[in-house]
């Protein structure tokens, strides 16, 4: 979609000057720290690249942002520029007001669910096959939600969307990261 | 728009017989269905019989049989391979050849309330023999074109047609159209002037009107006007402002939303109110305008098999022409609706109803509501949403690789799904590893910049020598890279310059003790080329690494 290579240069950029923040802050890092530090820097230097337009991005920094510890660090990272980020995030209603709508979808899946499984044997097999990829798909969806960041909150269709720059975003990340270790 | 062309096209190749006449005149949509093709296709239909009769209709004026007559032989030139739909069918086949007849017709507008009466008397007589006469030599349908300008619409003179064959004697209805002529008479202002014409009509008709039946009729007018209009592709000269934006809509944009089809338009009503056929056009048109902005509008728009009503924000002249009088017709229009679903490059065609003729191929993409499905906005609205998920798909199968065989939804999902988990997996892999590699977490840039740039892996051991400020410590070389960093220097210089500088300013408030690293950062030099010399396996630098990022911290300590 994007121009990769422009995109890399802008990851690359952000993920040093994160990394160089991170490293000055604690010289004496084990390697799990450390571990922690160079993905922390890395999606933070991606999701800042996004300038909190999509989704993702926005919930990379809301989770990273969360917890306190990582919070002092995540915002050295991020630099100046986090407190309006941050604030962006945080202004993102999204969560709580769709956790109800997950939580009654829920119970009428579970509803619907158990009404599917007696009609299951009087239906013809055309529409037992179109319930069982319904099914699939569902599951999927589902997974999908889980591994994308702040994916569980979307419907399909940003799903989708968010999918592809995420996609996009990692697939940058690891050229990065493997030009970076094999230099 | 093409879709005239198209429609006409598809008329022609069509054979019905009068039953399904109706069908086929849906899918002309904008097609030149003039008044004055209804009127005076009847009449020549007529004519050669009444000319063997006696010339019932030339006895109102002279000048009607020298424009039968001046329409007969143009029309039989013309008449190639149009179907013989009935004398209600429109072939709208040229649209030019109604602005030749333009001319000719303003003149004998009156002439043709003249027929009218004239074709009520010979209308059952010649019904019959018209029809077999129609199929035959397609003469009559010829005349049609060369009946430009009267707005009368394909659907309305379907449903002329309807009426004459299925009805009989139902003329009251038939004659309401021809009525028409006088206000066109009105309107027309020259030769060519189908377009001011439309005009005209678009700005007093493209209004929502009441029931009125003669509002209807100038709506009609209008309308048909606008269907000429179309097919002549002078969407642009539309008058209505509305009109043109409901073109650029439907030129632009809404491939998104399946107008209902002009079929649809076409199949309204068959109120002998031709007003309702011009009528379906704008609705149709604006359909089209009102799809933009909500696509929730669009289950109103749908059409069933039983003729739902168009959406109100259409305006009342689409109500009017809505009302299904006839059972006939209402069975008609619904099988010109599931037939004329209109087409959609989803591909969803296929799912939809009976199909006697083909979709009219029109410019917009129209959601239907397939036969026997929900109406309701919920379902259309799935629809859409259905049909954005399937594009992002695709575009999905650009970035995951190994998609190119993949269809389906579920397949496709399955393969995303794995494609982000490897990814994520590599990163954290990665990750790992650059913090073992890495353990001053100190990147080379100017090393990444270079794989970017040159193809060779230029690593960058010479960048210390480049830009002592920057603490870019230890390259970690490949030894096979370094004789390369000479050659490489020039190359890169640039844009890691560029980007060391960026750094820089970035770098220079926190810096500090950065300094400090350089000097040691030569120590760590060597013990790790040596450790990369060692093995360029992913497992084994790390855990060769690990030992000797245990050390510097020591020396450093010592040092320090």
């Amino acid at each position: 979609m994007r121009n990769p290579s422009l995109i890399k240069e802008e990851f690359l950029k952000r993920w040093i000057i994160a990394l160089r923040r991170c490293t000055s802050l604690k010289k004496n890092m084990n390697i799990l720290e450390r571990n922690k530090v160079v993905k922390l820097s890395a999606d933070l230097a991606m999701a800042s690249a996004r300038n909190g337009t999509t989704s993702w991005s926005r919930a990379l920094i809301a989770n990273a942002t969360r917890d306190n510890d990582n919070r002092i660090l995540a915002e050295q990272i991020l630099g100046p520029e986090s407190e309006i980020l941050v604030k962006r995030v945080s202004t993102m209603p999204f969560k709580t007001c769709n956790r109800r709508k997950i939580r009654s979808k829920r119970i009428l899946k579970r509803s619907c669910s158990s009404a599917i499984r007696r009609v299951r044997k009087t239906v013809p097999r055309k529409v037992l096959a179109n319930c069982i990829a319904k099914r699939l798909i569902q599951k999927r969806t589902h997974i999908l939600k889980s591994l994308v960041p702040g994916g569980e909150f979307m419907d399909e269709t940003t799903l989708m969307e968010e999918t592809l720059d995420y996609i996009a975003y990692l697939r940058v990340q690891v050229d990065v990261m493997r030009s970076c270790t094999y230099c | 728009m093409d879709m005239g062309g198209k429609d006409k096209f598809e008329l022609e190749n069509r054979n019905e017989d009068p039953m399904n006449y109706a069908p086929r005149a849906s899918d002309f949509g904008f097609g030149v269905a003039n008044l004055a093709n209804t009127s005076i296709g009847m009449m020549p239909t007529e004519n050669p019989m009444a000319v063997s009769k006696g010339d019932l209709i030339g006895s109102s004026s002279c000048s009607s049989t020298s424009l039968v007559q001046s329409f007969g032989p143009t029309l039989w030139e013309h008449r190639t391979n149009s179907e013989n739909l009935g004398f209600g069918e429109v072939s709208v086949q040229k649209i030019q050849s109604t602005s030749d007849a333009f001319g000719i017709r303003k003149g004998d507008s009156v002439s043709f309330r003249t027929f009218d009466k004239t074709f009520d008397m010979s209308w059952n007589p010649t019904s019959s023999t018209l029809k077999g006469d129609i199929f035959s030599p397609n003469a009559p349908v010829m005349l049609h074109q060369r009946l430009p300008p009267f707005p009368a619409d394909s659907a309305f003179i379907e449903r002329a047609a309807r009426f004459s064959c299925f009805n009989g004697g139902n003329f009251n209805d038939m004659v309401n159209p021809f009525t028409i002529p006088e206000s066109m008479s009105l309107y027309s202002g020259g030769g060519g002037m189908i377009q001011g014409t439309q005009e005209a009509f678009a700005g007093n008709s493209l209004k929502p009107v009441s029931g009125a039946h003669s509002q209807e009729n100038e709506l009609g007018v209008g309308e048909a006007s606008k269907d000429v209009s179309l097919p002549v592709e002078h969407g642009a000269t539309e008058g209505s402002p509305l009109k043109n934006e409901r073109n650029s809509h439907s030129l632009m944009g809404s491939r998104d939303e399946a107008k209902q089809g002009i079929g649809g338009s076409g199949n309204d009503s068959d109120e002998a109110e031709f007003s309702g056929a011009g009528d379906q056009d704008e609705p149709s048109l604006l359909e089209d305008a009102s799809w933009e902005p909500c696509g929730l509008d669009s289950k109103k728009r749908k059409r069933n098999g039983q003729g739902t009503k168009i959406d109100i924000a259409k305006g009342a002249p689409q109500k009017s022409g809505e009302s299904a009088k006839d059972n006939t017709e209402i069975q008609q229009k619904g099988n010109r609706n599931q037939a004329s679903t209109t087409n959609r490059n989803s591909g969803k065609q296929g799912k939809q109803g009976s199909q006697t003729s083909d979709p009219p191929k029109e410019e917009y993409i129209h959601v239907r509501a397939r036969r026997g499905q929900a109406t309701n906005s919920h379902s259309l609205a799935e629809r859409v949403r259905r049909e954005k998920i399937s594009e992002r798909m695709k575009f999905l199968h650009d970035l995951v690789p190994g998609c190119s065989k993949v269809t389906g939804k579920a397949v496709m999902l399955d393969e995303i799904i794995n494609y982000v988990q490897s990814l994520q997996r590599q990163v954290e892999f990665l990750s790992m590893k650059l913090a073992t590699v890495n353990p001053r977490l100190d990147l080379n840039v100017e090393g990444l910049l270079a794989k970017d740039t040159l193809p060779s892996r230029v690593a960058t051991s010479s960048t210390m020598g480049f830009s002592p400020n920057i603490p870019m410590v230890y390259p970690l070389l490949r030894p096979s890279q370094r004789g390369l960093n000479q050659a490489g220097l020039p190359g890169m210089g640039s844009s890691s310059d560029l980007l060391q500088r960026t750094i820089n300013s970035h770098l220079t408030t926190v810096i500090g003790g950065f300094k400090d690293p350089t000097q040691l950062s030569n120590v760590w030099d060597d013990e790790l080329h040596n450790v990369i010399q060692m093995s360029y396996g992913i497992c084994a630098p790390p855990n060769s690494q690990e030992a000797d990022g245990s050390l510097p911290p020591g020396k450093m300590k010592v040092e320090l």
